[in-house]
């Protein structure tokens, strides 16, 4: 279990890190936190042969709150999101939904970026982001582009980044006060990619329901929004029924593909508890509890 | 068989739960293992494996790989085949399913060997092998074990003409009587799939053939049944008496090391071939796909016959088990089966049929339980249905068949012997250990909200030591009837009088070997557990040792460790005598010195006795030799042979433990999720030597049990395709899955072995698989569930509960 061949690039400048990048092309491969590529490569089933690694641009190394944003830089790491007070305040369903990625040693290492790139549709930030109408800032030589996250991922472990680009921020709108939110997930065991998760984002006003977004991982080939579930909320208080009838909407038309860990009736069964329990603490957290 | 335990003695340091003397080479990172050894010269080998379940090998074209600058050698299964016999296979008809250490002509699973690629480091070795091309022909695979036995299904071995390696069925006693006198006769359909135990460390070797000298040393982290490594020898076609194998310290087994000498052929085979030293090293997905040690994958159809107050009549079954593509111990896990058939009951007959089928799946080996964890599910899966046919209480059913410890020694039908027990003695301390009636009240409790606990409450056994016979006793005319299985100590005391063991089977195996052998020795000459040397010898110029497997180390190492204690007492007695002017029969052996009886102060210390005898020859009388050291091979201390026409096994596997175990669960029924509330488990393995290690074994394997009974599985699919092949699909449960044990013991020595020991190294997942299933049966008894398959993954648990309610349409939410 070794990896095949690669050259290997580590950049001390974001400026220089776009420049190797804009050489390769096709040909290079960034390792942040390396959680996922390198076991790929270990297997064998990624054989880039390039790999550019960020680890130390100390300069995407930040998590900050500026003009109603949290900015997150490709060198943070999870576990840094995970403890960041700031993010806690401005994006709480996303440090939710971090708490639940992989185990510590995984979170120490890996990175928020590193997980939108590679776009794994069990994964719980790009669906965390999701939900938050969140934004990817793709840089290269040649400049900087913002991408709305829905646009950015495109497939199973395929995104719209083009050659030369990195993922150097994702930006998340702060979530307003008199939000709730929540991420739930199941697997079947403690750190495991989820079988699936939800996370919600619920604005009330009056105690119904403005605004709901409802994002879902490990039911599609990418984090799909369920856009039933949310017009279904639109207005509603938090009663049983109404919690019933969102989980059902969300996942309504849904056929997500069976694996090891579950069919895919079981898989929609899994994702609606999920949406459930997700919409009722972000119900109870709105209201001021939990 | 003389009683050789006496009744409750003083002991100085068995009993006591002393620190592992293993303990601080690991904690401190000075361990070593067999990928820290590095030899000059050393290089790296790789194996090629099957991406096919099934398929004829047209041609291998190797030249792309060869020529890749750093390969020294590619070597295919068709040379491997002219290097190497086949593999030492203990297997029904050896040469009609032919085991090779590279498969030749044809593979048979996902992940078989095809060829090895040795090159100078593990990187290069890995490239060359992405280069070899090999042409294969897919052939339909067969993966179900029950489509294996049809007429024209696939033959993963022509020669054997069908996919049916054995098949017998053995009866003991009347039980077509017991059947029709019976007043209650429940049958079910139970399924239990393979799992297998996960060492930390895979199966690794460095071997160095010598061309000067001719001889093969191989350094591994498996050596068991030294007393058979001439076959392996054969295998390598190199004299039994230049092979030596070394062992080297392993991350873990459970089993799976038992008999794991394929990569150890391997690295000898490359290593003759290249004239250098070649480190081969399973990675993750060699272990999964091609360790040769799955677990058992058994579908039962069994029958028990009860009378409605609860009495256990019989049992009858059919088993069909699933072996893979090869069945290199044979039956033997079967045999682990017939020793503790009846469980702790008084069920007097029994019939059992047992069918081995191959598959094109990784061949079985050992893992913790070699078997028996199967039975004892089987058998309280059954006992809990007629329980609940009858509608009496699960510790009440138990209570009443239970055997009683006034029958000990006592047989069961299939002619092995229970040696002692005290089953109700067990039972009463895990009930003494758990609030039944606060779990009975939060259960009705809970309910009502819509949660569901359960509880469950097994008895089981764990038979310990097992006899030679149970490799041979299957065929009316075995090919060698051996009839032993010894376990061998050399204790050398020094002329300061310091002890050093050596031990001739394998190192440290996460097992805690040293430590039992320090305490006996320590126990025997009144010296500090952690100032007992312990080494260990290669095969070569190793006395018979079979290694830990069958939870036999303890018992076996205990009765050699004493022979061995004896003889050197008897030479130091010798010597005392004639330093204190007395006669030898007047002295006795007290706190580390041989005195003269009731006279403490005409005494000699050993290190004054040891210094005579290696420094001071002369002085002493003629017939005494310099030096002072000794060896015992202890054989098996009670087997008894099989009857000619195998309605009596005879006693095969007679020390015999007890457990109760008792978890509490909590079930999900929206997700099928269970957590633990509580666990309780009391054992009973006879004398304890170090209750923490043995706890730690407990604890081990419940973990083992909670992954097979609800999370692990190597699941091939239709195609014949592993599924599971490295830990993100096949699931281990983690510390966060696995809950705090509390852990009783029992002691009720054996009346047979040494200080009264009985092995107990494989309980845990003994018991669990059938207190879980228990529990979970319990927990959704609204639901109708009955939990006749392992694992209970989330989703089974779910659509049992939908099979539940839709033939109880009122429960429909």
């Amino acid at each position: 279990m070794k990896p095949a061949p690669f050259a290997y690039h580590v950049p001390s400048a974001l400026t220089e890190a776009l420049a190797v990048l804009d050489e390769l092309g096709e040909e290079g491969r960034v390792l942040a936190g390396g959680q996922s590529l390198v076991p790929l490569m270990n297997f064998r089933l990624a054989q880039p042969t390039h790999l550019v690694d960020i680890n130390r641009l100390d300069e995407l190394d930040y998590i900050r709150r500026d003009d109603g944003v949290l900015a997150i830089g490709a060198r943070a790491r999870q576990s840094a999101l995970e403890r960041s007070q700031e993010a806690r305040g401005a994006a709480p369903l996303l440090v939710e939904a971090v708490a639940q990625v992989a185990h510590p040693p995984v979170r120490h290492r890996g990175t928020v970026c590193g997980s939108v790139a590679h776009a794994d549709p069990a994964a719980e930030l790009p669906a965390a982001l999701l939900a938050l109408d969140a934004e990817v800032v793709a840089s290269s030589r040649q400049g900087e582009r913002r991408i709305p996250i829905h646009e950015f991922i495109s497939g199973p472990f395929t995104t719209t980044l083009a050659p030369g680009e990195l993922v150097r921020e994702v930006r998340v709108p702060v979530s307003g006060a008199g939000s709730g939110y929540a991420f739930a997930e199941f697997s079947p065991r403690h750190g495991d990619f989820a079988v699936s998760g939800a996370a919600v984002l619920l604005q009330l006003e009056a105690g119904r329901v403005e605004r709901a977004s409802v994002a879902l991982c490990g039911v599609a080939g990418m984090p799909v929004r369920a856009a039933g579930a949310e017009q279904s909320l639109r207005g509603a208080r938090g009663s049983e029924e109404e919690l019933e009838a969102a989980a059902a909407a969300a996942v309504e038309g849904l056929t997500p593909s069976a694996d090891l860990h579950g069919g895919s009736a079981y898989r929609r069964r899994i994702a609606r508890v999920c949406v459930r329990r997700a919409i009722n603490l972000a119900f109870s957290r709105a209201r001021g509890g939990a | 068989m003389a009683v050789t335990q006496q009744p409750k003695v003083e002991r100085k340091w068995i009993g006591k739960s002393i620190r592992r003397v293993e303990d601080p080479r690991f904690l401190l990172g000075r361990g070593a293992y067999v990928d820290d050894i590095t030899l000059p010269g050393m290089l790296h080998a790789a194996i090629l494996r099957s991406p096919y379940p099934h398929a004829t090998i047209k041609s291998i074209d190797v030249e792309a790989a060869r020529s890749l600058p750093g390969v020294v050698a590619v070597v295919t299964g068709a040379e491997a085949a002219e290097l190497c016999a086949p593999m030492p296979d203990f297997g029904p008809a050896p040469d009609k399913h032919v085991w090779r250490c590279l498969a030749v002509d044809k593979v048979r699973y996902v992940g078989e060997g095809v060829a090895a690629v040795v090159a100078k480091s593990r990187y290069l070795a890995e490239d060359a092998r992405d280069l070899i091309q090999v042409d294969y022909d897919p052939l339909p695979p067969i993966v179900d074990p029950e489509q294996a036995l049809e007429a024209g299904a696939p033959l993963v071995h022509d020669a054997l003409g069908s996919n049916v390696a054995y098949e017998r069925t053995f009866t003991f006693g009347d039980v077509d009587k017991d059947f029709a006198e019976a007043e209650v006769v429940v049958s079910d359909r139970l399924r239990w799939n393979r799992s297998g135990g996960q060492p930390l460390e895979t199966v690794g070797a460095v071997a160095h053939y010598d061309l000067g000298t001719g001889m093969m040393t191989i350094h591994c982290n498996s050596l068991t049944f030294s007393h058979f490594l001439f076959m392996m020898a054969n295998t390598l076609k190199v004299p039994s008496n230049k092979l030596d194998v070394k062992p080297v310290n392993a991350g873990g087994s459970f089993g799976s090391k038992f008999w794991a000498v394929k990569v150890a052929v391997l690295s000898g085979m490359l290593s003759k071939r290249v004239g250098r030293p070649v480190k081969l090293v399973e990675d993750r997905i060699d272990n999964i796909s091609n360790c040769d040690h799955h677990g058992s994958d058994r579908v039962y159809y069994v029958e028990m016959a009860a009378m409605k107050d609860g009495t256990l009549r019989s049992l009858r079954l059919r088993t069909i088990d699933d072996y893979g593509a090869y069945i290199q111990f044979g039956t033997g896990t079967h045999g682990n089966s017939l020793a503790q058939l009846v469980g702790p009951y008084r069920i007097k007959t029994a019939q059992y049929q047992v069918q081995a089928v191959l598959t094109n799946k990784c061949q079985q080996g050992a893992y913790r339980g070699f078997g028996s964890e199967v039975t004892n599910w089987m058998v309280e899966r059954m006992v809990d249905l007629v329980a609940q046919e009858i509608g009496m209480d699960a510790v009440d059913i138990r209570r009443r068949n239970f055997i009683q410890p006034d029958q000990f020694p006592y047989f069961i039908p299939t002619g092995n012997m229970y040696d002692s027990g005290n089953y109700e003695a067990v039972l009463d301390k895990a009930l003494s250990m758990i609030d039944l009636e606060h779990w009975r009240a939060e259960q009705k409790r809970l309910r009502e909200e819509g949660r569901y606990i359960g509880i469950g409450v097994i008895s089981a056994q764990e038979r310990s030591v097992f006899s030679a016979t149970e490799f041979w006793f299957w065929f009316d005319e075995p090919a060698a009837k051996v009839t032993s299985s010894p376990e061998s100590v050399t204790l050398t005391v020094d002329g300061a009088g310091n002890i050093t063991a050596t031990l001739y089977s394998c190192a440290f195996w996460g097992n805690s070997a040293e430590t039992m052998v320090a305490q006996l020795v320590a126990e025997e000459f009144d010296v500090e557990p952690q100032n007992v040397n312990i080494v260990y010898s290669g095969s070569n110029r190793s006395l018979p040792a079979t290694g830990p497997g069958g939870s036999r180390f303890t018992v076996m190492v205990a009765g050699a460790v004493q022979g061995a204690s004896t003889r050197i007492k008897e030479k130091m007695f010798k010597v005392a005598g004639h330093l204190l002017e007395a006669d030898v029969g007047d002295l006795e052996w007290t706190d580390g010195a041989v005195r003269v009886k009731g006279v403490p102060e005409r005494s000699k210390p050993m290190a004054e006795i040891a210094a005579w005898l290696h420094l001071f020859k002369h002085s002493l009388p003629d017939d005494i030799e310099s030096g002072l050291e000794a060896s015992k091979v202890y054989d098996h201390p009670y087997t008894t042979m099989p009857s000619d026409d195998r309605t009596n096994l005879g006693v095969f596997y007679p020390f015999m433990g007890n457990a109760c175990h008792i978890p509490v669960i909590e079930v999900d029924i929206t997700t099928g999720h269970v957590t633990f509330l509580q666990y309780v488990a009391v054992h009973d393995a006879g004398t304890l030597v170090n209750p923490r290690s043995l706890g730690g074994q407990i604890i081990g394997g419940t973990a083992q049990g909670i992954g097979t009974a609800l999370y692990e599985r190597y699941v091939y699919d239709k195609d014949g395709q592993l599924l599971t092949s490295s830990y993100m699909d096949y699931l281990i449960p983690s510390a966060m899955e696995v809950p705090d044990l509390e852990i009783g013991h029992e002691e009720t020595p054996s009346p047979f072995t040494v200080h009264g020991i009985k092995g107990g190294g494989e309980g845990g997942r003994m018991m669990t698989p059938a207190a879980l299933s228990a529990a979970i049966d319990d927990a959704l008894a609204p639901f109708g569930v009955r939990c006749n398959e392992l694992p209970a993954t989330p989703e089974r648990i779910v659509n049992w509960i939908e099979e539940g309610r839709s033939r109880q349409p009122e429960l429909t939410e």
